[in-house]
């Protein structure tokens, strides 16, 4: 379970351009839950992500995984139960390594990485495997180096990077923005399936209001550093997008858009 | 692919191609490696000094010997590659001008056992090169005239500033020199070491601060080479400057009581000359100090100073302007 | 003549050590590590008072190492938990390692021939004894050099070392992996500052004497050796970086010896090599233009 308590998040506290983006902000994610996060552009998606993962500081308030408060922990550490796609697909794998060696690497984490060889015979056919689900022909390209793949085969690598090893928490940062709509269905499909294979937590921000209705069990949007609307189950089955696209518009006048 | 295996290949060839055509070449004529350590007016004097004194030995150049000269840009990593240039050519003798190419020099004529002449070096024995088959001379500072010249002067001075380098030995040890014999004259030292070539103005502006009544040089690299920017400063102070040689009287020290670095060069050569004739060996050839010291007057630079030069001193210096 | 080639060869692979280390912080890290001027000196101090102590050369080989290695902990502490930038915690580091050095060796140190080095180490002629000394330079060095790159490539294979590789090329990733990227970049630069001080320690010995102006310059010895190296050899996959960075060091140092034997006019040296430079650099780019893939890689 993921839980933001309380949360308050000033940016350029005591100076002209003081901004006060999270004032007693709550939110809950169960575990088993799947979470599209819409808003528009500064409502604090990204913010709320990047609290959540430690990559910025909190001023008040407690984010708290499993029922601990890990707000001492530092950005690595609290990874070790989170995974995390990117908006840039070139975020989740370095580049001028080989997918065979990417995929080493995300097989060892939470490992202690010391001198042993990094790669191991026996798991290739494991790495294949998990390739193989994505469908994209990935598995006999083990050992072309990551850069030469298209943005949307790289997106496709992070993802099981991301999953590869057991998380508690999958965190899905506008994964798909980057690709061409083509591409972009195909990672938003292999993103359900592997939730759903895996039985994993996840919380997806996107811009995308039909992933957001089609996809996940929940639905969250977001305005002005507070939640505006929330819908699960049944609820959320029975919006459609035209439903959400009204409230939008609604937010947007009222913001002078 | 191809190209660029091409490309490798040509690199690769060119330079073996070069080291296979130099094998080619062979001079029945002995060579004389002159490795120095940069160009620098003192050390351009020795080289002169020592291919003066090779042809006053009776050698002709062409004849007896032929010169392959070197210099590394006051580079130690170059210096260690003429070094080894010299060693693997097989030349006759090896004549390093300044410590960092002695040494040099005497690390890679190790195999070979090929003498080294050594030349403007302070302090031989600190450097390590007074054994095995090396000799040369040293260009150790006169301090005791130089100190007698000051006070002829300035017979009222009382200090004398000196800046100088912390990593040369030769300026280390002629800094301890001149503080044992100071006293002798009635004079304090106030030394400023400095670690690089920057802080050499800054330390004479805390010289002139601490209201010195002179200054004077040691052969110290550093010093030396900012020498017109100290100079700017003292005078317009009114803080004369002594030199250690007659290059830095020439660019306006006050005097000098110094090493004629052409003779020193000669001297040098002589040796050379006697090895290179057979006559003696380079490991049963003591190092030679130079004795004899000239004196070196800047007279104008002297007057602006409100110096009057004692009849006796102008009769033996040499004026240079 | 064969004897300059074996010179030559000698330097190039003393110098390789360094180009190893320049080539863990500058390619791999993507670090530019300014320490190398600093440490370089550093393990040519260490060794020099160690050798007139009379301590075995080879034990003293082995204190520089561990002695660059902290200098690289040092850097890597300023840059990571001080939070200083990359190029100015080298420079702080190397600024303090010339008074150090000098704190060291006293002054510059001269080692006098009955002393033993690597080279002539009772050990070392047992094995190589009935070689001259040049032959036994160029083996000795060798030899070092090759243990240094043959531990270095393994270390790349290792998890450890994926990590210092995925640091220099996706740093991201390696917060994602719940791993300290800090704690792995002053790894990078203890190993890399390690070989450096190994480097200067090598030719210490090699050339008898230690100044504290020798590292003057280094890096760019350093930066040169392993652009030559890895450009003249960027599309043949088969050979490994560390391979190339030999190359490079030994082209480097042939192109000077070159231009020494020419007798090129001896000021001009540095203008010819920054030229030589160039034209290896505009020889790889034009290799880069024919293959587009890789012009990011």
């Amino acid at each position: 379970m993921l839980e933001l308590k309380h949360i308050s998040k000033i940016y350029n506290p005591g100076l002209v351009t003081e901004m006060c983006l999270f004032d007693d902000f709550n939110f809950t994610v169960n575990d088993g839950e799947f979470v599209s996060v819409i808003g528009s552009n500064g409502s604090g998606k990204t913010s709320m992500l990047n609290i959540i993962c430690g990559s910025i500081p909190v001023n008040a308030g407690e984010v708290l995984i499993n029922g601990k408060c890990v707000n001492k922990k530092k950005d690595f550490e609290r990874y070790a139960y989170i995974g995390r796609v990117y908006q840039n697909p070139s975020m989740g794998n370095c580049p001028n390594m080989t997918i065979l060696e990417n995929m080493s690497l995300a097989d060892n984490k939470g490992k202690p990485f010391g001198l042993s060889f990094a790669l191991n015979k026996k798991r290739y056919d494991f790495y294949r495997e998990q390739l193989a689900s994505l469908g994209l022909g990935l598995e006999d390209k083990l050992h072309v180096k990551m850069g030469s793949l298209s943005g949307g085969q790289r997106q496709a690598v992070s993802l099981i990077m991301a999953t590869l090893t057991p998380i508690d928490f999958l965190i899905l940062d506008e994964h798909t923005a980057a690709l061409d709509p083509k591409t972009a269905e195909i990672i938003m499909e292999l993103t359900d399936k592997v939730v759903k294979q895996k039985k994993l937590t996840a919380v997806m921000v996107t811009h995308n209001l039909r992933y957001a209705v089609e996809y996940g069990t929940r639905l969250v949007m977001m305005d002005r550093g507070n939640i505006i609307l929330d819908k699960a189950g049944e609820d959320k089955k029975n919006t459609s997008i035209d439903d959400i696209l009204e409230i939008f518009n609604k937010i947007s006048i009222e913001c002078g858009n | 692919m191809k190209k660029i295996k091409i490309t490798v290949a040509v690199i690769l060839a060119a330079i073996t191609l070069f080291f296979v055509g130099c094998t080619a070449k062979k001079d029945k004529v002995p060579v004389i490696g002159i490795s120095q350590y940069g160009e620098h007016a003192s050390l351009d004097n020795c080289r002169e000094g020592f291919l003066l004194g090779l042809k006053e030995a009776g050698l002709t150049e062409g004849k007896d010997y032929t010169i392959d000269y070197q210099n590394a840009s006051f580079d130690n990593a170059t210096a260690t590659q003429i070094a080894n240039n010299f060693s693997s050519k097989n030349v006759a003798l090896m004549c390093a001008i300044a410590t960092p190419s002695a040494t040099a020099c005497y690390a890679a004529a190790e195999d070979k056992n090929i003498p080294v002449v050594f030349n403007a070096i302070t302090d031989p024995g600190e450097a390590g090169l007074t054994t095995g088959n090396i000799t040369g001379v040293s260009d150790k500072l006169p301090v005791d005239p130089q100190l007698e010249l000051i006070r002829k002067l300035q017979p009222d001075a009382k200090t004398i500033g000196i800046i100088y380098t912390t990593s040369e030995p030769n300026s280390v040890s002629a800094i301890a020199e001149y503080k044992e014999k100071a006293g002798n004259y009635g004079f304090t030292i106030e030394a400023i070491g400095v670690a690089d070539q920057a802080s050499v103005t800054q330390a004479a502006d805390t010289l002139i601060n601490k209201n010195v009544d002179c200054i004077t040089n040691l052969t110290d690299n550093n010093v030396v080479g900012v020498l017109p920017s100290i100079l700017e400063k003292t005078n317009a102070a009114g803080i004369p400057v002594y030199g250690s040689e007659i290059e830095q009287v020439k660019k306006g020290c006050v005097a000098s009581a110094g090493i004629d670095y052409i003779e020193l060069g000669k001297m040098a050569g002589k040796l050379a000359a006697e090895i290179l004739k057979g006559e003696a060996k380079a490991s049963d050839l003591p190092y030679e100090t130079v004795t004899e010291y000239n004196t070196y007057i800047n007279s104008d630079a002297a007057t602006a100073m409100g110096i009057t030069v004692p009849s006796d001193v102008a009769a033996k210096a040499i004026e240079c302007k | 003549m064969l004897d300059l080639i074996i010179s030559t060869l000698t330097q190039g692979f003393i110098y390789a050590l360094l180009s190893f280390g320049v080539y863990i912080t500058y390619k791999i890290l993507d670090f530019p590590d300014l320490t190398v001027d600093g440490s370089f000196p550093l393990g040519a101090a260490v060794t020099a008072v160690l050798l007139v102590k009379g301590v075995n050369p080879f034990l003293s080989l082995l204190v520089s190492l561990l002695v660059g290695a902290l200098a690289g902990f040092v850097t890597g502490f300023i840059h990571v938990r001080l939070k200083v930038r990359d190029l100015l915690s080298g420079i702080i580091t190397m600024t303090a390692l010339f008074s150090i050095n000098l704190q060291i060796a006293g002054s510059n140190l001269s080692i006098a021939r009955e002393i033993d080095t690597v080279f002539t180490s009772p050990v070392t002629m047992s094995v190589f004894g009935s070689m001259s000394l040049i032959l036994r330079k160029l083996i000795v060095s060798a030899i070092i050099m090759i243990v240094c790159k043959v531990l270095l490539d393994l270390y790349f294979k290792t998890k450890n070392g994926f990590l210092l590789r995925a640091v220099g090329d996706n740093s991201v990733l390696v917060t994602s992996l719940s791993k300290d990227k800090g704690r792995i970049k002053i790894i990078g630069l203890v190993i890399s500052n390690a070989l450096v001080a190994l480097s200067g320690a090598v030719a210490c010995q090699e050339q008898r004497s230690f100044s504290a102006t020798m590292g003057t310059g280094q890096i760019v010895f350093g930066l040169a050796a392993v652009i030559i190296g890895t450009t003249l050899f960027r599309r043949v996959s088969f050979i490994k970086g560390t391979t190339a960075v030999i190359f490079g060091s030994v082209i480097y140092k042939a192109c000077i010896q070159i231009a020494i034997s020419l007798g090129l006019p001896a000021n001009l040296l540095k203008l010819i090599t920054a030229v030589l430079f160039l034209l290896i650099l505009v020889l790889g780019n034009f290799q880069k233009g024919s293959v587009k893939k890789n012009v990011r890689a």
